[in-house]
């Protein structure tokens, strides 16, 4: 399929178009995407349907749009329980943070990992890979005690705080990001770190001004991914902050819907939407970076 | 901050001039680089020093002399020469280090612990709620209006009893009738020589209050009074009586003493427990436990398969699946591309609980859509029979896991630079050969570990099984809790944590025990990826 | 500029290593010497996130009346009773949680909360609240709403109410709907919604001990009565009328019912606002019985606990037992969750409303569930088995191996 890239450069741009050419050279990743795009979206079309039945369930009926209202979703912005809008504001700004900080942790780490040779290397590089596998089913108790003790003597760093938080977010910067981000810092050719050095440039300036510019695309798909799993992040942020103003989106969402009987799938839905939203527009912002290599290397 | 710089260098005339610019600077900017650095350690260590001023105050010596061992490590780490690879990965370790490496050695050791219900604290806790639940309302006895008097630090009730009639009485001197008292609204409120404490008073002094038992008589049997809420005290007798001394308990109506034989709780030499008890350690007893659990030794086989298999066929198809759909939208000719990106990460940005519930809507068997609306009314158990069950976790799987390796591939196919594509093609390489023997080796050089970390992720994922079937369809013939689509974790879920019984103890080492096995799983599998990893070395 | 920003960055990092490295790591010390002296005067409620509206008035009332704060933390109702036992011995939990009477096993084994008197306030609540929130001899638990099933009807399909079971279904088959009856099931059963069958059969779980509280010695479900309920659930399962079927969870039944598709529906009062919004002309009746026994649903009953750890108890209990009983304060907490009131006065206050009149006649039938711990042992075997029978396996076998199952993890 990539080939075709070469023949389409000596065949003349003026042939006349016709459809088995176009269909053989992008037409048919159309149709892929077309089908993918149905088996993505349709399942969350309940989830907007809910949303948009001020009464709605998420399983009952297979009628979808049967009604279409915005009263869950004034419902969730105007309650004044639910500070829909503050919550919102946590969320970005925590998982923000959070992944502008794994990144930058975690591409240093992939520096060293990939440039330098040191004892206990290869085992360093296991062991980050290792920690993340260990079930994870007392993990909440545990960082209660920490965030706690950690409270009890430093309160703004503690306990319902929102620095607690990213703190211990930030406990898994290195891990499976890390290998990532290492896996590319490798095929840079470390010629051009020599290069570099033989200019004088430090080690820092080189990984500053030279490397994390040949990484972008890498960078932004961590940064992305750390990005929604913070937000979608329930257990940890759950335990952590108390006040209702200081919590996330996810934690304000689940106790929409966490007693069964009285669930509120509507609200619960038209938050999920709304929720959505800042992920898609920063992966939309976001895509020059991951294919911007792409684009330098077809213009030559 | 990456964002930053391309952004200025897509204005600049020419990506070349600006990278020999910043070369250029980086030559000359020795000194900023250092002044920036001392700063910043300056910044660190008048953190660290405010930090350990308050521990001294606060006289944490074991929290003090690690943060002061950090500090000077961190600090060591910076000011010498050389040690290049620790100066990039101090950072980040000293989170990993609190909040993971804290979390997995926690969860070891309470692998070797009785943590579980009725073991849930530490004895001193067990035994105050043992006497307070032990406080019995000796039958038929009326409701005291009392107030609470102070005279020279010590407490006293002033009792009215339904009659009418007030009597006084401490910890140590027994009810005694009183005439001379304040009597407001049918109910005395004061007393000569003593200060009446207001309801603030009552709420600062309330551990010494609800600690404060004063004798109904000289008889022990006639019982205490005691108050709860500073206003009205009752007439109790304790079921229980706690011997400090010989640190045992013991059954005031029967008699039978219960003491503390090192088991986490008072057992009667009947080997009747009382609870709440206490963590202890108990050595491998969690271990041995695990292996020898009728819930999970007789199917331990099958579910472990099912696990391996389902980690391994998850990892596989949405490895595949992302990986063919960032090969097909990496095409720049196509438009477009962006939306059908962005469509493509949808199951990943929506909570993965609300998605297995509507998975599990469309899935049902009389009702969902796959069989009402695409299958036209067919009547086909999705969820319900092993195997479609099987197969159903796997497509949603599939649907939640691939936006991920969609993202993965895309970013590391950036990596694989377009000369090595062009030479081949020009070889007159076709364009699966390409793909085969260039592209997917030089892909997974960045993804394979990913790949073993994702089997280790699904080899745990508790979420999926829990939300989507909740480890069913399980056999009514069974005579153990488990089902078809059941993993490792999800068993061990329903064996620890059944009904009201959570047994912390037993779930951690059965987690140590699932980790030993994913760990030891990944270490084979990376030693077959090093040959993978050196290869453009 | 760039550099700036990357400095910041950087600046950033550091910071937070430098906090961190602050902060240090410990388990809990359990001689914590920091006890925060201004929560002397203010209580910690946690509470379900749909009530915390109802409390704000009481609890700000209640704070101008005795200048005690109450911070009301409105909790994940999922996660809430966990991290409560969680929390509860390191200190950090809170004075008073809002929690359901079948917590109550738990709750007291791990020694996380403590006996609330109640005294002559006893006597003002419902009984089933008061039977329900005791365990063990000792009230632990302050209740404030009662719920239980009952049936509703859609009054403009079937205008009467109905006499038994096998009325019920003539008159909803009657009615020319698609569900003459619904009731919420699930894959591994719902042994909670056939509850109210199963005991008219006369097969309760547990028999009672002398003073009332449910004894785990005494297993009653593998009785005559219980092989007699499962031919007869059988009899209504996918081989005889299909009446009951796994396939109906709560969300098609609730859609079947409120798009007006179903003549009756046995549920529980949370669903009744559903319905009304929806523009049912809604009744609510007596379960209709299958035998001749009644129908005698599961009661819950909501309440609010205190912690043992809590270094407020006075105050919690002040708060509790003199004001949170009182008519006023309960009524307010009925009027935000159309539940009916544990206190006798707002239950009668309540019931002008017949819907809610409804519930409550229901209620006086119902039975607490149970909170023992040999209750945990039940419900895994019994959905399924439910289940199975509904789904066509033999009754009597399926049946006799579930009691024989319980009996053997009970011990």
């Amino acid at each position: 399929m990539t080939s075709t890239d070469e023949t389409t450069r000596v065949i003349p741009l003026k042939r006349p178009f016709t459809f088995k050419r176009w269909f053989s050279r992008t037409g048919w990743r159309h149709l892929v995407g077309i089908v993918m795009v149905i088996f993505s979206a349709f399942p969350l079309l309940y989830v907007l349907s809910a949303s948009l039945n001020p009464q709605g369930t998420l399983t009952g009926s297979n009628e979808l749009f049967s009604r279409v209202g915005f009263e869950a979703y004034a419902r969730i912005l105007n309650s004044p329980d639910a500070p829909f809008a503050q919550w919102f504001g946590n969320t970005i700004l925590i998982a923000g943070t959070t992944s502008i900080l794994t990144v930058f942790l975690g591409a240093l780490a992939a520096y060293s990992f990939s440039r330098m040779r040191f004892t206990g290397r290869r085992a360093g590089l296991l062991t980050l890979v290792l920690v993340q596998m260990f079930p994870q089913l007392l993990a909440v108790v545990a960082i209660f005690l920490v965030m706690s003790t950690i409270g009890d003597l430093f309160p703004a760093i503690g306990l319902n705080t929102q620095i607690g938080l990213i703190m211990v977010y930030l406990g898994g910067a290195l891990g499976v990001n890390t290998y990532l981000m290492y896996g590319f810092f490798n095929t840079i050719p470390s010629s051009i770190d020599e290069a570099a050095k033989i200019d004088g440039a430090s080690h820092a300036r080189i990984f500053f001004t030279i490397i994390l510019r040949l990484v972008a695309p890498i960078l932004a798909v961590v940064g992305l991914l750390s990005f929604i799993a913070t937000t979608n992040d329930f257990v940890v942020a759950s335990v952590l902050l108390i006040d209702p103003e200081k919590q996330t989106l996810a934690v304000g969402l689940y106790k929409l819907v966490s007693n069964p009987n009285y669930a509120d799938w509507s609200a619960f839905s038209a938050g999920a939407v709304l929720a959505a939203l800042p992920v898609m527009a920063l992966f939309l912002y976001l895509q020059k970076y991951i294919v911007g290599g792409l684009t330098a290397g077809s213009d030559k | 901050m990456r964002t930053d710089d391309t952004d200025v260098s897509t204005t600049k005339p020419s990506k070349r001039q600006h990278r020999a610019a910043v070369v250029a600077e980086a030559a000359s900017g020795g000194l900023k680089a250092i002044l920036v650095k001392m700063a910043l350690l300056g910044i660190v260590d008048a953190v660290a020093l405010y930090g350990l001023f308050i521990l001294f105050l606060q006289q944490q010596w074991l929290i003090f002399a690690l943060v002061a061992l950090v500090t000077l490590v961190v600090n060591w780490i910076y000011f010498t020469p050389g040690k290049l690879p620790a100066k990039y990965l101090t950072p980040g370790v000293i989170f990993l280090v609190v909040f993971q490496i804290f979390v997995v050695g926690y969860t070891a050791y309470i692998g070797f612990t009785n943590y579980s219900t009725g073991h849930n604290s530490d004895k001193a806790q067990a035994i105050s709620a043992l006497m307070s639940s032990a406080q019995e309302r000796v039958p038929d006895s009326p409701s005291y209006a009392v107030t609470v008097l102070d005279q020279f630090g010590t407490l006293s009730f002033l009792v009215t009893d339904p009659n009418g009639d007030v009597s006084l009485g401490s910890a140590d001197s027994p009810l005694a009738p009183v005439n001379d008292a304040t009597i407001t609204g049918g109910e005395a409120v004061g007393l000569d020589g003593y200060t009446t404490l207001s309801f603030q008073n009552i709420l600062s002094r309330t551990a010494e209050i609800t600690a404060l038992t004063v004798p109904f008589s000289n008889d022990p049997n006639d019982g205490a009074l005691r108050t709860n809420d500073g206003s009205s005290a009752y007439l109790y007798l304790s079921s229980l009586v706690y011997d400090e001394q010989a640190d045992t308990m013991t059954d005031a109506q029967t008699g039978t003493v219960f003491s503390d034989t090192g088991d986490g709780a008072f057992v009667s030499t009947t080997g009747e427990e009382m609870l709440p008890g206490w963590r202890i350690n108990v050595g491998f007893d969690n271990f041995a436990r695990a292996f020898t659990e009728e819930g999970i030794r007789t199917p331990l086989i099958s579910v472990t398969l099912w696990t391996i298999t389902f980690a391994a066929l998850s990892v596989a198809t949405t490895f595949f699946l992302g990986l063919f759909l960032a090969i097909v939208f990496n095409d720049m000719r196509m438009k477009g591309r962006k939306f059908y990106r962005v469509a493509m990460i949808l199951p990943y940005a929506f909570p993965a609980f609300l998605s297995a519930l509507v998975w599990a809507g469309m899935l049902s068997e009389s009702f969902g859509f796959v069989n009402q609306v695409l299958l036209g009314g067919a009547q086909i158990p999705w969820l319900t029979n092993e195997w479609l069950a099987k197969i159903s976790i796997l497509v949603v799987n599939l649907w939640l896991g691939f936006p991920y390796m969609f993202l993965v591939c895309t970013g590391a196919l950036q990596s694989i630079p377009a000369e090595l594509e062009e030479a081949a093609t020009v070889d007159g390489a076709r364009p699966w050969a390409v793909f085969r023997l260039i592209k997917l080796p030089l892909l997974l050089v960045s993804v394979a570990p990913l790949l073993i970390a994702s089997f280790a992720f699904n080899f745990n994922n508790f979420n999926l099984i829990y939300m989507l079937t909740g480890g069913g369809p399980r056999d009514a013939a069974a005579d153990v809790n488990v089902g078809a689509t059941d993993i490792l974790i999800s068993m061990v879920y329903k064996v620890a944590f059944t009904g009201q019984a959570r047994d912390y103890g037993l779930a951690s080492a059965f987690s140590i025990i699932i980790f030993v096995l994913v760990a030891v799983i990944s270490v084979i599998a990376f030693r077959k990826t090093k040959a993978l990893e050196e290869l453009n070395r | 500029m760039t550099v700036n920003t990357k400095n910041l960055l950087r600046l950033g990092a550091l910071l937070g290593v430098a906090t961190l490295a602050l902060a240090g790591c410990s388990p809990a010390s359990s001689d914590d010497t920091t006890g925060d002296s201004a929560s002397a005067s203010t209580l910690t409620v946690w509470i379900d996130a749909e009530r915390v509206d109802a409390l704000k008035p009481a609890a700000a009332a209640y704070t101008e009346k005795t200048g005690v704060e109450v911070d009301l933390v409105s909790k994940d109702n999922a996660t809430l009773k966990d991290d409560f036992i969680q929390q509860v011995p390191t200190g950090k939990g809170p004075d008073i949680t809002m929690g359901a009477h079948d917590w109550l096993g738990e709750l007291v084994t791990n020694g996380v909360i403590s006996p609330i008197e109640l005294g002559d306030k006893a006597d003002d609540f419902l009984d089933v609240a008061i039977t329900a929130s005791t365990y063990e001899g000792q009230v632990y638990e302050l209740p404030y709403a009662v719920e239980n099933l009952a049936l509703l009807r859609n009054a403009d399909l079937v205008p009467e109410a109905a006499t038994s079971y096998d009325d019920m279904i003539a008159k909803g088959t009657a009615a020319g709907v698609t569900y003459p009856f619904l009731v919420e099931q699930g894959v591994d059963g719902n042994p909670y919604h056939l509850y109210p069958y199963q005991t008219s059969f006369g097969a309760p779980v547990f028999g009672t001990d002398a003073t009332g509280g449910y004894d785990a010695a005494q297993l009653e479900i593998g009785n005559a009565g219980g092989e007699a309920f499962a031919a007869w659930l059988s009899s209504q399962g996918k081989t005889g009328t299909g009446m009951f079927n796994t396939e109906i969870t709560g969300d098609i039944a609730k859609t079947a019912f409120t798009s007006g598709d179903a003549a009756f529906w046995l549920t529980g009062p949370w669903n009744v606002g559903a319905a009304l919004d929806a523009g049912i002309n809604l009744a609510v009746d007596p379960i209709a019985a299958p035998s001749t026994g009644a129908a005698a649903p599961f009661a819950g009953v909501k309440g609010f606990f205190i912690s043992e750890q809590s270094e407020n108890k006075v105050a919690a209990n002040d708060f509790l037992v003199n004001y949170m009983a009182t008519e006023d304060v309960q009524t307010a907490l009925f009027e935000s969750g159309e539940v009916l009131p544990a206190l006798k006065a707002s239950a009668e206050a309540a019931s002008t409303d017949p819907l809610v009149a409804g519930f409550a006649a229901v209620g006086a039938e119902a039975v607490p569930m149970p909170a023992i711990p040999a209750m945990g042992q039940v419900w895994q075997f019994w959905g399924i088995a439910q289940a199975a029978i509904i789904n066509g396996e033999d009754p009597t076998a399926t049946w006799q191996k579930l009691a024989a199952d319980v009996q053997g993890a009970i011990g």
